[in-house]
């Protein structure tokens, strides 16, 4: 019989479970490609260490300036930011992807209180709650410069702030811990993330025009913020310095019972991780029924029976996996919704526009080139979503021409269907340029496109980096891919920019075009030459990217 | 047409400073069920991916259904089906979708595909969820997935590196049955196991990898006649196993020092 060794105590667990932390962090980076994300954290933390110092310098002057001016009540603002900072940062970092799931801890011998204990503890680790401890501690010193008797009250009230807090942010996280354990939900919640940070583009122009109106609105709302966790701490510090003994009673008691309401809902969500949850969503076996063929199955292919049945088949794979990833399919918003807003910003003859907006024979080109720059960037890393699947390329007896026709016709596509898009919202809002300038611009992306897509491929076969579906956290393109890609882009665009502007120097609005066409035509045939190189080129490199791709 | 499947010449792999494989010459007659054995890191694995197109031999060379593998890359693969080590599936993909897009990509036209792939993901007991995505499927239904877009276009070889981890009892019956009929039509399967079991009753002929090298090769009954004579005939095929990638010495990890545990 084996020996059977003695539990060690919560305090060592929690240690062991902070040195877990730190060695996931420490050996994560000693792979190779990670050393730039080494030079990455180095640089994150004397940021952030710049970041927490400030901010406990404005945090200590705040409380001081507050309570020796006389305006108590506004302690209440340093509470708000600390408690929102601490509980919205770890949301909106939570799809970035966790190194370490908390839950792992329940295959060793805990008993519920320890694994409370423990889950308490690693809320605290996060830099939000380090952090928010550092400002705390700061107001706790800035209060007690300017009024020492307010000292006890200080600790009772941000000891108590810290509970709830710790708490509470336990309770949101353990809950994205949950939700996000699901591919469909988590994402939902990287579009949603993606829609925030468009929609938060329009903050500023939908201000400008309704800022003014919806103030009252905004007035009459703020009393009914004085029920929640950081006014009540506000109230209470203002209480103890004014000696309005029941308002820091009031205050205690309200964020006491907000501490125990979240430790009730923590405690019970610890309690059903503890029992054993099941978050896998592995299709579970259900009996065999024959599908029928279905019509749709047999006709989709019809649209695409000019190309090869290869061809046709990658093309067809690529659109599902577009679809798919819903990441990418919200990133194809974007460009429209920019060109929208600089469109509505910087030119023409839109209301909002600036007092002297950019002529539509400069911005159209420059939005057209913004256009290229932002969609064409997945093109220099095309095989990064195709993971392991890289080796059905390798074993199917298909040249890499094929593949690329594929993938370059889907990404043409969807280029043409963004431009489309662009262009009818840029006419729409400034109209479009002259004549020979559209018919220019439009030979020069062509020329662009084409030359970038031979480029583009080489780059993919060169610099593969493995991206995964629904997750942000190290989803980096390669250095070089990334290199490559801005070289190519700069130096399609230096050469076009000249041309572009030929015409206006000679005097010949059509010369500009006529270039363009010949260099569009070069560049396809360019493109077209570069492919069975390319296909050579891969059968080269398999090993590095299949290595690559299949990690 | 030639009798020989497969037939490798001092194949060799090197990475770096370590000979992943060293000089391997195999021979595999056709419609052969052939298993091929080795300790973790022996090379199987290695030289599967090399008779199978995912990676470059440093030298030697590798001749399928009599065609050199370096020179007639493509006409060799339209010939033979894989399962990779990792499965090399698309996991974006439901199981329909991945089985069109195999079957597409080997140049079968639309409604063959169709109905070989419907036929696939019913016998492969996969048809139920059909929209059920690959990255969803577990590891044994993956499995299953990647052996039915091996065999969608009637490959004349197929190669199979672990094709029972993780597949059910059930499946794996199915599949074995499937299997033996195939090589019965003259298909030749090249499989790897770790199972020794599922390769004794399987596998008409065997070769063992070991640190690179090929240390034995033919049919069970050579290999038992060769390892205990005429005793031989009841050593099973670990015992010969055992034998031959032991003889090193250390080879078996000395129960004797994890006696706190026993």
């Amino acid at each position: 019989m084996a020996d059977v060794a003695q539990l060690p105590g919560v305090l060592e667990q929690i240690r062991l479970v902070a040195g877990l932390r730190w060695r996931i962090l420490r050996n994560g980076l000693r792979r190779k490609n990670n050393q730039w994300d080494l030079i990455g954290i180095i640089v994150a933390s004397v940021f952030a260490s710049f970041f927490v110092i400030g901010l406990c310098f404005a945090f200590s002057f705040g409380a001081y300036t507050f309570l020796s001016g006389g305006h108590e009540t506004w302690m209440a603002f340093l509470f708000w930011g600390i408690f929102i900072f601490w509980q919205l940062v770890p949301v909106f970092t939570a799809g970035f992807g966790a190194s370490f799931e908390f839950r792992n801890m329940l295959r060793f011998p805990l008993s519920l209180p320890a694994f409370y204990a423990i889950g308490l503890a690693y809320g605290l680790a996060d830099f939000p709650a380090v952090a928010s401890i550092c400002w705390l501690t700061a107001m706790i010193i800035g209060a007690t410069v300017a009024n020492p008797t307010l000292l006890p009250a200080m600790l009772l009230i941000c000891g108590l702030f810290l509970l709830m807090n710790v708490t509470l942010g336990r309770m949101i996280g353990s809950w994205l811990e949950r939700v996000l354990a699901r591919r469909r939900s988590r994402e939902i919640f990287f579009a949603l993330f993606i829609l925030f940070a468009v929609s938060v583009q329009f903050l500023n122009p939908i201000l400008q025009r309704y800022g003014r109106s919806t103030l009252p609105w905004v007035k009459h709302l703020l009393p009914y913020l004085s029920v929640f966790p950081p006014s009540l701490a506000g109230q209470a510090i203002a209480g103890a310095a004014q000696n309005h003994f029941s308002d820091l009673l009031i205050g205690v008691a309200g964020i006491s019972a907000y501490a125990l309401l979240f430790s009730v809902f923590l405690w019970m969500r610890f309690a059903t991780q503890y029992r054993g949850e099941e978050l896998s969503e592995t299709a579970a076996p259900a009996r065999t029924t024959l599908r029928p063929v279905s019509r749709s199955d047999q006709q989709s292919g019809d649209a695409l029976r000019l190309l090869t049945p290869q061809v046709a088949a990658v093309l067809r794979k690529e659109f599902r996996y577009l679809t798919r990833n819903s990441f990418a399919f919200f990133l194809l918003i974007m460009p429209p919704v920019f060109v929208l807003l600089f469109t509505t910003q910087f030119a023409g003859r839109h209301p909002t526009a600036t007092r002297h907006p950019v002529s539509t024979e400069f911005f159209f080109p420059g939005m057209m080139a913004y256009l290229i720059l932002i969609l064409m960037a997945p093109a220099y890393n095309c095989f990064a979503y195709d993971g392991k699947g890289i080796q059905t390329f390798f074993t199917c007896p298909v040249s890499f021409r094929e593949l690329f026709l594929g993938k370059n016709l889907l990404q043409a596509s969807m280029l043409v269907f963004e431009l489309t898009l662009s262009m009818l919202a840029f006419s729409y809002l400034v109209g479009l340029p002259s004549l020979p300038l559209l018919v220019a611009t439009l030979a020069a992306v062509v020329f662009n496109v084409a030359g970038q897509f031979a480029i583009a491929n080489w780059s993919s076969l060169s610099f593969p980096r493995k991206l995964n579906f629904g997750q942000m956290r190290g989803q980096r393109q390669s250095g070089m891919a990334a290199v490559v890609s801005f070289g190519a882009q700069l130096l399609a665009w230096g050469i076009s920019a000249p041309i572009l502007f030929m015409g206006r120097w000679t005097g010949d609005k059509w010369l500009p075009a006529e270039v363009f066409a010949f260099l569009a035509a070069a560049a396809i045939a360019g493109y077209i030459s570069s492919l069975d190189p390319l296909a050579a080129l891969a059968e080269k490199k398999k090993e590095t990217i299949i290595e690559a791709l299949s990690r | 047409m030639t009798d020989s499947a497969i037939v490798t010449q001092r194949l060799t792999r090197r990475f770096g400073n370590l000979m992943a494989v060293d000089g391997v010459d195999l021979t595999v007659a056709a419609g052969q069920f052939f298993g091929f054995l080795g300790p973790n890191g022996a090379g199987k694995s290695t030289t599967i991916k090399m008779l199978t197109g995912l990676l470059a031999p440093t030298s030697g060379r590798a001749e399928l259904l009599g065609l050199d593998f370096a020179t007639h890359a493509v006409e060799v693969k339209r010939q033979i089906g894989v399962v990779p080590e990792g499965m090399g599936l698309f996991e974006r993909l439901t199981g329909a979708e991945y089985l069109q897009f195999v079957g597409r990509m080997y140049g079968l036209d639309r409604p063959t595909t169709q109905r070989r792939s419907d036929e696939l993901l019913d016998f492969m007991q996969l048809s139920d969820r059909p929209k059920t995505l690959i990255a969803d499927y577990s590891h044994g239904m993956q499995k299953k997935l990647a052996l039915a877009a091996a065999v969608i276009h009637g490959p004349r070889i197929l190669f199979l590196d672990e094709p029972f981890e993780g597949v059910d009892a059930l499946a794996a019956g199915a599949l074995k049955a499937l299997l033996g009929r195939m090589t019965e039509r003259g298909v030749t399967i090249f499989l790897t196991s770790h199972v020794l079991e599922i390769v004794e009753r399987l596998c008409s002929h065997v070769a063992i990898i070991h640190k690179g090298r090929l240390v034995a090769q033919g049919s069970l009954e050579e290999l038992r006649a060769g390892i205990a004579g005429e005793e031989g005939s009841k050593t099973t095929l670990e015992q010969i196993f055992l034998s031959i990638v032991g003889q090193d010495g250390g080879q078996r990890p000395q129960l004797e020092e994890l006696s706190w545990l026993t």
